[in-house]
């Protein structure tokens, strides 16, 4: 990883106004925290390690960071998939951001969205599943029906209702979250089970086509919920069954909102 | 008809399974009055909760439904090609095709919920559907102990 580069990308683009702020990681006692850099003298603190695991693209939902774009962010390719889908969803502009695309051990340099885009399809059209995910997938689904309820009540039970999951995520954008609208309240907010299990199967369900795996709602958990497990579940499905990666294409329709005449239903009667 | 009185929690010979529908104004709802213009018999363990089209149906009503106590969940509408608003249940098959597999790994199992197409014309079919729906929870058993999703009593 060209870290040198990294940084004299990020200062350059601050020097010349290109962008308003990078975001991107910083070392804070030996562990990486998010760093939001808008002086060009400060952009040697910048750092990239597999511990970046905080999507800077869910800094965007953020209203009083609007005034500093263009917002020039250290996008591994997960994030970028975010970014495309967030303009995809018309929640960010074309230049809005720009985008410091670091790879495995590598650093691609400065790309804006189209760049982004042209990177993801050549260079990570085929981003695997995580391998660990799916094998404790296949180990659930091997599992009684009545042993998954037990494992994930016994999950959900730990789930404090403190919306870490949604915060992380750069695609939890609504300003009002289904769980916060209360007349009528269809997610109970306290932390009991019949409202762990409706937040925690809803907040996946409404990232179902729009999920990146990127993992940061489950490296956000503080009561450490599997979480990818569901989202992971989901991206897979949505890839059998509609045949659709997400976050490659800018223009595409959304998942979930479109659909196909020849969608299977082999499990309807 | 008489109306069943619940007993979701009781021994396998006097269970009966409480099952919520969710069908739409159009198809499914039609048929089932169809069943019942027709004098056709069927278990009444079904409560027909009637919506304008599938794709109104939210999965949190199904969710709702699981947790305040239901055996099982059906969901029904028009056939493809069918739909009064044109598009709405193709959106909803999206939608149920994903929901089914979450619910699936999170404890909720195809032997709790069911999909089907009933037009306005079927009413045999939505009597011999509930028929069989009725039967196979019946021998899933009552879902209150292991509901994932049920309400809970505060303590």
């Amino acid at each position: 990883m060209d870290l040198d580069r990294l940084r004299q990308d990020a200062a350059a683009l601050l020097a010349d106004g290109r962008a308003r702020m990078v975001i991107g990681f910083r070392d804070r006692d030996g562990r990486s925290v998010p760093a939001f850099i808008t002086d060009a003298e400060q952009a040697g603190q910048l750092v990239y390690d597999e511990t970046c695991l905080v999507n800077p693209a869910a800094y965007l939902k953020r209203i009083e960071l609007k005034r500093f774009r263009p917002v020039a962010m250290v996008a591994r390719p997960h994030v970028c998939r975010s970014l495309i889908l967030l303009a995809a969803e018309a929640q960010i502009a074309d230049d809005d951001v720009l985008v410091l695309a670091v790879g495995d051990d590598t650093y691609h340099g400065v790309l804006d969205l189209a760049g982004a885009a042209a990177l993801l399809n050549e260079t990570y059209a085929d981003m695997p599943h995580d391998p660990e995910v799916m094998k404790r997938l296949d180990e659930l689904s091997a599992m009684t029906p009545e042993e998954r309820a037990a494992f994930w009540t016994e999950q959900f039970a730990k789930c404090t209702r403190c919306y870490a999951c949604r915060a992380a995520c750069p695609m939890c954008y609504c300003t009002q979250c289904i769980v916060e609208k209360n007349v009528p309240q269809w997610i109970s907010t306290a932390a009991a089970r019949h409202g762990n299990y409706a937040w925690n199967v809803i907040r996946a369900f409404h990232l179902a086509g729009r999920c990146t795996e990127c993992g940061a709602c489950e490296a956000a958990c503080p009561q450490g919920i599997p979480l990818m497990l569901l989202n992971v579940s989901l991206a897979r499905d949505v890839e059998n069954e509609f045949g659709v990666k997400v976050g490659y294409d800018a223009e595409a329709e959304p998942v979930i909102g479109s659909w196909n005449a020849d969608d299977g239903e082999d499990f309807i009667r | 008809m008489t109306q069943t009185k619940p007993n979701t929690t009781g021994s396998a010979e006097t269970f009966e399974p409480r099952i919520v529908a969710f069908v739409c104004n159009w198809c499914t709802y039609a048929g089932a009055d169809l069943t019942g213009t027709s004098r056709i018999q069927y278990p009444a363990n079904v409560r027909i909760i009637k919506l304008p089209c599938t794709g109104r149906i939210d999965p949190l009503f199904i969710l709702k439904a699981f947790e305040g106590g239901a055996d099982a969940v059906l969901v029904s509408g028009c056939h493809p090609g069918d739909c009064h608003y044109m598009s709405g249940n193709y959106h909803a098959r999206r939608r149920w095709t994903l929901l089914r597999n979450l619910l699936d790994l999170t404890g909720i199992d195809s032997r709790r919920l069911f999909f089907s197409w009933v037009s306005a014309a079927e009413g045999q079919k939505f009597a011999d559907l509930i028929d069989d729906i009725t039967g196979r929870v019946r021998q899933a058993g009552p879902f209150e102990a292991t509901n994932p999703a049920r309400r809970q009593p505060w303590t």
